[in-house]
């Protein structure tokens, strides 16, 4: 069977008549093995995000192929989506519906069998502890309350892939580390994790394995360990920074 | 399409408008309360001012040295009315005047104490006082020498005194005929007007009619306004705030397809311009046919059942177009307030053709069938006129069925589009200036330059004669901004005013072009003036502000011909099409631009013509990928007016010389099609 997460030489262009031709993502390939968290590593502007939109079929990629459980993202867009659960800090919740509407809605749209959308919300709103805050709307929780929210929607229809995409920017720390240890938990779940971050200690502290990414391209990708045995660093921020100068010495 | 999940979103979009207080406040409450609010506040305008006919005493008085004699007659006047008792005059009757004797009338007057007082002048007097205004040349009022005056003066700026000074004007001359014919009588000479011939007049309309025609004039006018202004608190709320929010984005990541949100998000628009409508008609049920409120006196609406169905069947197409034009607004916008800002001018632009049925002498049997929005006004006016044009009423419908689906499409398309829905990647054009920050200005240049054309037209004098204006407007306008333009942003002129050399074959093409697009045009002209006449004053009005009398034909030819197609084209075909090049398809470019050329054109009347130019130059440009070609047909054309203008009597051309230009004409744009060099566009 092949791996829960494909992608062969994915490439994103932007034109800008300014700068002419803008290359977001420059033929990236990787696989993501199932249970494992993935990280994708960058600097701002290093193409992580447009390669999660690619993912999620939010954009459509210039070439290249990428399939989630087996889905094409350009030819079945609705079943990579179906089997996947969408988290960024962009994507927010509906201010007016409550904590118990927001998991039953994207349960139903995600399609999620429609009989047992009532046992589902109700072991969500358990698990991540939202019993007091069940029918309240949105706008009335704290930040904190809305990230449990927001992580218990993107799992509302038990997805097999997960994505994050810089999940902690703006939180602070306690809710930081609160959605780390959510992130481990879903690991220990089975779910198969796509994790973006510029933050290097929260990728060392989950990633299974990590690729740094920059200027659109993937410079390297392996463990934590085999990246350290690579580099002959012990901190990520070092072998973060070498591969970067490497990348840029080539180019 | 998948109907379980539209329904879904569509029944997650209503809740989510119905929790907003500000949707629920314009697009429910103010629609329903509007209509009983305007029955009560027009019965009570027309209770009011039956209570201050009849409730209020007008005080006056009389100075002057026949005052007796004017104190008489008034008195006899009102006694004969009161006596009378015939409706000819039942209005005057009605008034209550009380004369009072204030020390100075002219005093009392600017105090209030009175409305206005008489003034009771010889004709002695008045003959000395006309002499006094004659040195001073004021005008001569018609009097014979020697002929009192009895003068009322009153205060304008009053309602009261305006009034109460009219119908005493009317009672003073109704005492002048009764008294010369009192006079005749004493001399022998019986004679009342009103045994020479009676006068009588007969309403053929019932007040079912009246009162249709009233209403109807404004109902598609009303009802459009609170379409627009209900729909657009939704629209806003339901994309421009959820990009702004960011739900839209969560939304997209869910395996709802981008179809079924667009046609949720589009069936929640309509609806809540359905539900405007509807509660406009139950509404009318309750207020007009069940009579809950009072309703003004002579309001008398009649609607069959059958009818008001008809009107319903018009207003659902009528919901849907609105619905797109506001969800297409709200998808351009990154936020709720840009989204406001659009909205302004597409709510005044919207209205515009809705005033159709306020518009003297317009029928559905014309070409406005053709206009939408424009023939729902017509059509709804004549439906409550109780005067259905069956026929007309389907024409109306299939029209505005087309231009619904035609705008939903397009709706539908922007909102797939990944600039449109996902958080802009180009705000880096902010920062880097130059190419790319033209791209996101030049409307905004366009706008600026048609404000500076329409407010110089209508405020500085100095500019109004025909030369300057045109200097004005070619020079400094076109050619300064595409300077401006060029130089701001430092753009190639080369490049970007598209001055590229073509294929020699194209320029053969463009010269069999001028003549036979010119004859085209004006059979256009023609066919359009058989199926909706313009009315004569207006057509040479129309030649007149073209072609000014009197200038050398030289002159003429550089003014209207030259300058304009040089000017012109490089600001059109040169800055604005390459500014909006690759954000349009070229259907979109060749109307959206030919479209803001009519409207450069600064009266009504030639906004469509000159938009049927641009549209054909647009095409040529974009076909060409240079502006040249066009330049020369733009001359071409202008000089064929000049040179032929009135001489040109279209009533010796018949329907096959129109056919034979109509196909030289297709075949020139063919040989260009074919020999085309086109830029790349979206």
């Amino acid at each position: 069977m092949s791996a829960p997460v494909l992608v062969r030489n994915l490439a994103k262009a932007f034109y800008d008549e300014g700068r002419g031709e803008i290359k977001a993502v420059d033929s990236i390939s990787f696989e993501c093995h199932e249970g494992e968290i993935f990280g994708l590593l960058g600097a701002n502007g290093a193409g992580k995000t447009t390669t999660l939109r690619m993912l999620s079929t939010i954009l459509a990629p210039t070439s290249g192929t990428a399939t989630i459980m087996g889905h094409d993202v350009v030819h079945d867009p609705e079943g990579v989506r179906k089997n996947l659960g969408f988290y960024s800090a962009t994507t927010a919740l509906y201010p007016r519906l409550t904590t118990r509407e927001t998991i039953e809605f994207f349960a139903r749209i995600n399609q999620y069998p429609s009989k047992r959308v009532p046992e589902r919300v109700e072991y969500l709103i358990h698990r991540f502890g939202l019993e007091k805050y069940a029918d309240a709307r949105i706008e009335k929780l704290s930040s904190g309350m809305k990230q449990k929210v927001s992580v218990a929607r993107t799992v509302a229809h038990d997805p097999a892939i997960l994505i994050f995409d810089e999940p902690t920017v703006g939180l602070d720390v306690l809710n930081a580390l609160d959605v780390q240890e959510t992130i481990g938990e879903l690991r220990a779940e089975g779910k198969t994790i796509i994790f973006s971050t510029h933050i290097m200690s929260e990728a060392e502290r989950l990633c299974d394995r990590i690729a740094i990414i920059h200027g659109g391209q993937i410079l390297a990708t392996d463990t934590l360990a085999g990246l350290r045995e690579i580099t002959g660093q012990h901190y990520l921020e070092d072998i973060f920074v070498l591969f970067v100068k490497a990348g840029q010495e080539t180019v | 399409m998948n109907w379980e999940l539209i329904r879904l979103l569509f029944l997650h979009e209503a809740r989510m408008l119905v929790r907003a207080r500000r949707t629920v406040v314009m697009a429910i409450v103010l629609p329903a309360i509007i209509m009983p609010l305007m029955l009560y506040a027009q019965k009570y305008s027309a209770d009011r001012r039956e209570r201050l006919l009849t409730g209020t005493i007008y005080r006056y008085a009389i100075t002057g040295e026949f005052a007796d004699r004017v104190r008489l007659l008034i008195d006899q006047t009102r006694k004969s009315l009161s006596d009378a008792q015939d409706d000819e005059f039942g209005r005057l009757r009605q008034f209550r005047f009380v004369e009072t004797a204030p020390a100075d009338v002219r005093a009392s007057l600017a105090k209030h104490e009175i409305q206005f007082y008489i003034e009771t002048i010889t004709g002695g007097e008045a003959d000395k006082s006309r002499n006094e205004a004659s040195n001073t040349q004021e005008a001569e009022p018609r009097r014979l020498r020697g002929v009192p005056v009895i003068n009322v003066v009153y205060s304008g700026d009053r309602i009261a005194s305006d009034v109460a000074h009219s119908r005493m004007l009317e009672l003073l001359r109704l005492a002048r005929q009764r008294d010369s014919l009192a006079l005749l009588a004493g001399r022998g000479v019986a004679a009342d007007a009103k045994d020479i011939f009676a006068v009588e007049d007969a309403n053929v309309a019932t007040a079912g009619q009246i009162t249709g025609s009233l209403v109807g004039r404004f109902l598609t006018l009303f009802l459009v306004m609170m379409m627009l202004t209900g729909g657009a608190v939704a629209a806003m709320d339901i994309i421009a705030g959820e990009k702004e929010r960011g739900t839209l984005e969560t939304l997209l990541t869910s395996a709802a397809g981008r179809q079924e949100i667009v046609a949720a998000k589009q069936l929640a628009i309509t609806s809540v311009a359905l539900v405007i409508t509807l509660l406009q008609g139950l509404n009318f049920f309750l207020y007009v046919r069940l009579k809950v409120v009072a309703l003004p006196k002579n309001f008398e609406l009649q609607l069959p059942t059958g009818m008001a169905l008809a009107l319903l069947l018009l207003f659902i197409p009528l919901a849907a177009t609105i619905g797109s034009v506001l969800l297409m607004i709200s998808a351009y916008a990154k936020t709720y307030k840009e989204a406001q800002m659009y909205f302004f001018p597409v709510y005044l632009i919207s209205l515009v053709p809705s005033l159709a049925s306020v518009m003297p002498g317009i029928s559905l049997r014309s070409a406005i069938a053709l206009v939408p929005v424009a023939n729902v006004s017509v059509a709804a006016r004549e439906i409550l006129m109780g005067r259905p044009d069956v026929m007309m009423i389907g024409i109306t419908f299939a029209v505005m069925s087309i231009t619904a689906a035609y705008l939903m499409r397009a709706s539908a398309r922007l909102l797939s589009r990944e600039d449109i829905i996902v958080p802009a990647h180009f705000e880096a054009a902010e920062f880097l200036g130059g190419a790319a920050l033209f791209q996101k200005r030049v409307l905004r240049w366009f706008a600026l330059m048609w404000v500076v054309t329409f407010a110089v037209a209508l405020n500085v004098p100095v500019l109004a004669t025909f030369r300057r204006q045109l200097l004005f407007n070619e020079i400094v306008v076109m050619m300064g901004a595409t300077v401006l333009i060029l130089k701001v942003y430092r753009l190639n002129p080369i490049e970007m005013l598209s001055l590229r050399p073509v294929r020699p074959v194209v320029w053969i093409a463009i010269l069999f072009a001028i003549p036979s697009s010119y004859l085209t045009t004006l059979g256009v002209f023609q066919l359009v003036n058989t199926v909706m006449p313009a009315p004569q004053q207006l057509l040479e009005r129309f030649a007149e502000d073209v072609i000014p009398k009197g200038m050398p034909t030289w002159q003429l030819l550089l003014y209207i011909a030259l300058l304009p197609a040089v000017c012109e084209e490089l600001a059109f075909r040169g800055i604005l099409l390459n500014g909006l090049r690759r954000k349009l398809r070229p259907a979109g470019l060749i109307l959206g631009i030919g479209l803001i050329f009519g409207l450069f054109h600064v009266m009504l009347y030639r906004i469509a013509p000159t938009a049927v130019l641009g549209i054909i130059l647009t095409a040529i440009a974009l076909m060409t990928g240079s502006v040249l070609p066009g330049m020369l047909l733009h001359a071409g054309n202008n000089a064929m007016g000049v040179v032929l203008g009135n001489d040109l009597n279209l009533y010796v051309l018949r329907w096959w010389h129109f056919l034979a230009a109509f196909t030289i004409f297709g075949l020139s744009l063919f040989i260009i099609y074919r020999n085309r060099t086109p830029l790349p566009t979206r």
